[in-house]
């Protein structure tokens, strides 16, 4: 009997929730929540798996009666990948009067929203801009959910020297603004101990398919470890090259080569065993709320997300919604506040969630990949 | 082999006494095109939402750019594809100054478009005797030298990929201009002093020579008109215009990198001239705004937008190759001056 | 002296191929004054058709390895030859009468639209020649590295190249695309079909870029949309190298340019690359305007 009303009980609460999403007079008004992300453009697909991501987050939360009573609606401004649109995207969100704004993926077209939103005081929760510089310029509303360059540089410099014992390390980044910022980050933890040198460092274009050129002259110095901070298609090509070369130094990708088109260029025995330092896969997170996460995911689109970014985005859907409940606001200063001081290890998708004075996520997750038999990334053991 | 085609070259010529026909109600039809855009760009503060108004400052700078390309490519007729370098100069010229010095916006803006003027008049010296064609590959040539090097860091001055951040705000009278709405008087009211000008300009001296050359070259210089004077002066006026648009896109978006210079934003600005009709105002300030406009219109068409504007050219090459609003007053002269 | 060596012949490669997609720059140049902004995208459809010849049909076929790139280079000369054609027949010659910048931007705009078709019909994304369509071999000479697909791109670039050379200077059609290229009003008084020969040009120019996409596509393997763009303004560099028109002058120039890029990047740096690559453009064009074989190129007479 109990178990019937509470049934009973059950039905209700979801037919009100239903109705709460009906617009008449006098519903609830929503929580605007903003999404800006790349929907268009060269990098579409990310945006379109970061809405995906944020939709599944929108979409609990309102089955479970909203925030403060009140739904929440997601706002989409697309920036196209470029800065221009970008500022226009976050105009956008500032005149739609939003809450809080998710977004954005890239770094160079995130700094001139992120501008925006600090001067018209709305929260910016970024998922997937990892330049350093963003967090450097003493803005108080923008944070973000993805670790920062430095980080995985970091790691990588532990990985190379502590674990595959290099002595000899060449860095070669594309100069685009992620690829030269990990670059960077890896180059200083490792100039700044003695175990091994950097032999190496220069660039290569990006969109170019012949690097024997730079290969050769890295060749010369005899590196026994090579950290390429690029794209995918490019480090395909580095690393064939390299072997047709017969160089055979261990070839380290950073967390843009991951993806399964690196294969496919590489070819398969060229690829196997190579590298790749990155934040965990979605699929390889292994909190409760990612597996939960993971599988409504799969069951809506058919595959997991095929990169680690869009799950950062539901995780800065989650601690702004978090945000609102707890302090019982929709005010900027005060969700900002509590972001900065209040939330702390809050239990995100990607694992614990907190943020320090300049709104970057504290600490920092790091695997290093590698490719197996069937092409497939698996964490290294 | 030698120039087989010159016969091609002067097309207007044929065509000049029919269009001459209808250039007094064209030159009307102008002030009535400005008086409409300046009404409707008074009233749009007062109904439009910050978002449309925050288009509309884009269009102002794009407008500005083609514009200043328009003195290039439609005036003179030398092919430049590469004129956000220009661009990218005067913005880069800001922000450095602006970071290391601390120097007034308004002062960085005379500055950064003399710098962009010095650099457009030396980059450009020595290959402005070449043929049109190759004067583009050269300009492409230049567009990239210039945003690689912005990417490669040079010194430390330009921040790499990262780009430089632009801190310091336009003041007039104690107000800083920061809203969108300050920043769309600000850029229209620019767009208007230049418009002045370049009306004064085409009527001037200078104006009609450019014309000359571009229509004749041979025939100009044998009437006295040092020709590489002419295409020198249009480039350096024309890259200083871009070049002190860089500072209002500096101070509008706070932060520059490179990635706002590639040559694909070259190329949108030569087709803007081209299709708005190469050497017609309002066409140009038409055209600028509908690449801004209808790809928000086009949203849903995202995939299929650039198909479109390629089949746009091509067509529009075929059936209208005088631009959306062609510009008749090179005939209206040849008419006055009893033809040529 | 290793390095060296294993540059140069790295830069022949890339320079042969750059030499075979000028040659399409310099021809149509030579009889139209029209840099064809569409020919890079003539090279990048060649490399998918090859692609999609290779993965789509032949795959199980179970054909020899050699007959198969042999059908699929056939089927993608063959598609970009029409495509060639078409496009000269749609967007080229309802403009020879409008003067240069018209044609000039409607070549613009077929480079935007092939490029975005490549897009819509094979993704995004790049794509990779399947690893069993190109031979791997790679042999060592004296600690020099040479494999055999730089080989055999060096060896069907060169056979092309002097193919087309004694095409152009020992045939009947060849006299005609030269007297052509002279000047088009006394070709036609010497009874030579104009159109005919502009349209032998579409054939010739886009089938050799098809050739190059294909065998680029075995070298490197990946493919993508965009790579019809930075390579043609590579090969129409070339092409101005070597002087434009002069057919022997774009072989020189692509192979010239390939092994600047190799030096530069091998003993300078990749990152200037580029910067080097135009610098080189333009101070040739201010102290040899002509090129290196070619015409002049400057507008007073």
């Amino acid at each position: 009997m109990s178990s019937r009303r509470s049934t009973r009980l059950l039905v209700v609460l979801v037919v009100l929730a239903l109705l709460s999403l009906v617009p008449f007079a006098g519903a609830q008004e929503p929580i605007k929540i903003g999404l800006q992300a790349p929907i268009t453009g060269p990098w579409a697909y990310e945006g379109e798996m970061a809405y995906n991501c944020v939709k599944i987050v929108a979409d609990w939360i309102n089955a479970a009666g909203g925030i403060l009573g009140r739904p929440v609606q997601i706002v989409l401004g697309d920036d196209q990948g470029q800065p221009q649109q970008s500022a226009l995207a976050a105009q956008r969100m500032v005149s739609e009067r939003v809450v809080a704004v998710v977004g954005t993926y890239g770094s160079s077209v995130n700094d001139p929203a992120a501008a925006i939103y600090e001067r018209n005081k709305i929260v910016n929760v970024a998922y997937g801009s990892t330049a350093e510089t963003l967090t450097q310029q003493g803005r108080k509303y923008f944070f973000r959910t993805c670790f920062r360059d430095d980080k995985q540089g970091e790691f990588f410099a532990n990985f190379a020297v502590d674990v595959l014992g290099a002595k000899r390390i060449a860095i070669i980044h594309d100069n685009t603004t992620f690829g030269k910022g990990l670059a960077e980050a890896a180059l200083r933890p490792l100039q700044a101990q003695t175990k091994a040198e950097v032999v190496f460092y220069d660039a290569i274009t990006p969109g170019e398919r012949d690097f024997t050129a730079i290969l050769g002259r890295m060749s010369l110095t005899n590196p026994d470890v090579v950290y390429f901070t690029g794209y995918y298609a490019e480090a395909g090509l580095i690393i064939r090259q390299m072997r047709t070369m017969s160089i055979a130094a261990t070839f380290v990708g950073g967390n843009a080569a991951v993806n399964d088109e690196f294969v496919k260029i590489a070819g398969l025995d060229v690829a196997k065993g190579a590298l790749m330092t990155q934040e965990p896969m979605p699929t390889d997170l292994e909190y409760p709320e990612s597996k939960a996460f993971i599988e409504e995911y799969v069951r809506r689109h058919g595959a997991p997300p095929s990169s680690p970014w869009p799950v950062y985005a539901a995780d800065a859907f989650k601690v702004i919604c978090a945000a609102i409940e707890a302090t019982g606001s929709t005010n900027s200063e005060t969700l900002m506040n509590y972001l900065h001081d209040g939330l702390k290890d809050y239990p995100g998708i990607t694992g614990p969630i907190s943020f320090d004075a300049n709104g970057d996520r504290e600490g920092a997750i790091y695997l290093a990949y590698e490719v197996f038999g069937e092409g497939d990334f698996r964490p290294r053991r | 082999m030698s120039n087989g085609h010159d016969i091609q070259k002067t097309p207007t010529a044929n065509s000049a006494l029919a269009k001459a026909r209808t250039s007094r109600m064209s030159t009307s039809s102008t002030t009535l095109f400005l008086a409409i855009l300046a009404a409707v760009l008074i009233v749009l503060p007062f109904v439009a939402s910050d978002y449309w108004i925050d288009v509309c400052v884009f269009w102002g700078i794009n407008a500005l750019l083609s514009l200043s390309l328009n003195i290039i490519l439609g005036e003179v007729g030398l092919f430049n594809m590469g004129h956000s370098a220009f661009y990218a100069i005067g913005a880069y010229t800001t922000a450095i100054l602006s970071q290391r010095f601390g120097i007034n916006l308004w002062i960085l803006m005379v500055l950064s478009g003399l710098t962009a003027a010095l650099a457009g008049y030396i980059l450009t010296a020595p290959i402005m005797h070449l043929r049109g064609d190759y004067l583009l590959v050269v300009t492409i040539g230049l567009n990239e030298m210039i945003r690689i090097t912005l990417i490669n860091n040079p010194f430390g001055l330009t921040g790499g990929p990262n780009g430089l951040l632009v801190l310091d705000q336009f003041r007039i009278f104690g107000k800083v201009i920061q809203t969108p709405r300050d920043f769309y008087v600000l850029v229209w009211a620019c767009v208007a002093v230049l418009l002045f000008s370049l009306f004064r300009l085409q009527r001037s001296r200078i104006g009609r020579a450019w014309n000359y050359v571009r229509e004749d070259p041979v025939a100009a210089e044998s009437t006295g008109v040092d020709t590489r004077w002419a295409k020198a002066l249009a480039f350096t006026i024309g890259a200083g215009i871009a070049g002190a648009t860089g500072t209002i896109y500096a101070a509008k978006m706070m932060v520059i990198s490179p990635d706002s210079f590639t040559f694909a934003a070259s190329v949108m600005l030569f087709a803007i001239v081209i299709l708005g009709g190469t050497g017609s105002i309002p066409g140009v300030i038409l055209a600028s705004g509908a690449m801004l406009v209808l790809p928000e219109v086009l949203r849903d068409f995202a995939r299929y937008r650039m198909l479109f504007f390629g089949l746009a050219m091509v067509l529009m090459m075929i059936f209208r190759p005088q631009g959306l609003w062609p510009s008749t007053r090179w005939t209206t002269k040849m008419r006055e001056s009893g033809g040529k | 002296m290793v390095f060296f060596l294993n540059q140069m012949i790295n830069g022949l490669t890339v320079g042969a191929v750059y030499a075979l997609v000028a040659l399409g720059y310099t021809m149509v140049y030579g009889v139209m004054r029209l840099i064809n902004f569409a020919h890079g995208e003539f090279f990048m459809i060649g490399s998918y058709l090859g692609y999609t010849t290779l993965v789509m049909v032949l795959a199980d076929s179970g054909l020899p390895l050699w007959l198969m790139l042999l059908i699929a280079t056939a089927a993608s000369t063959v598609g970009v030859a029409i495509l060639g054609v078409s496009v000269e027949q749609v967007a080229y010659r309802p403009l020879r009468k409008s003067g240069r910048l018209a044609a000039v931007v409607s070549a613009l705009g077929v480079s935007q639209f092939l490029q975005n078709a490549a897009m819509l019909v094979w993704g995004a994304r790049y794509q990779a020649y399947p690893p069993w369509s190109a031979p791997e071999a790679t042999w060592r000479v004296a600690s020099v590295n040479i494999s055999f697909m730089q080989v055999l791109i060096m060896a069907v670039s060169l056979l092309l190249m002097v193919g087309l050379y004694m095409f152009v200077q020992r045939t009947t059609a060849g006299t005609a695309i030269r007297a052509t290229a002279i000047d088009h009003d006394t070709a036609r008084l010497m009874g030579i079909n104009v159109d005919h020969v502009i349209r032998l040009i579409f054939i010739i120019g886009p089938a050799l870029g098809a050739i190059a996409g294909v065998l680029l596509g075995l070298y490197y393997r990946q493919i993508h949309f965009s790579v019809g763009w930075s390579y043609g303004l590579k090969a129409f560099t070339a092409a101005i190298l070597g002087g434009i028109g002069n057919i022997p002058g774009a072989m020189l120039g692509g192979l010239l340019l390939g092994i600047l890029e190799m030096l530069g990047a091998g003993y300078i740096s990749a990152a200037w690359k580029d910067v080097m690559v135009f610098l080189i453009l333009i101070l040739l064009l201010i102290f040899r305007p002509t090129g290196l074989l070619g015409e002049r190129v400057a507008e007073k007479v």
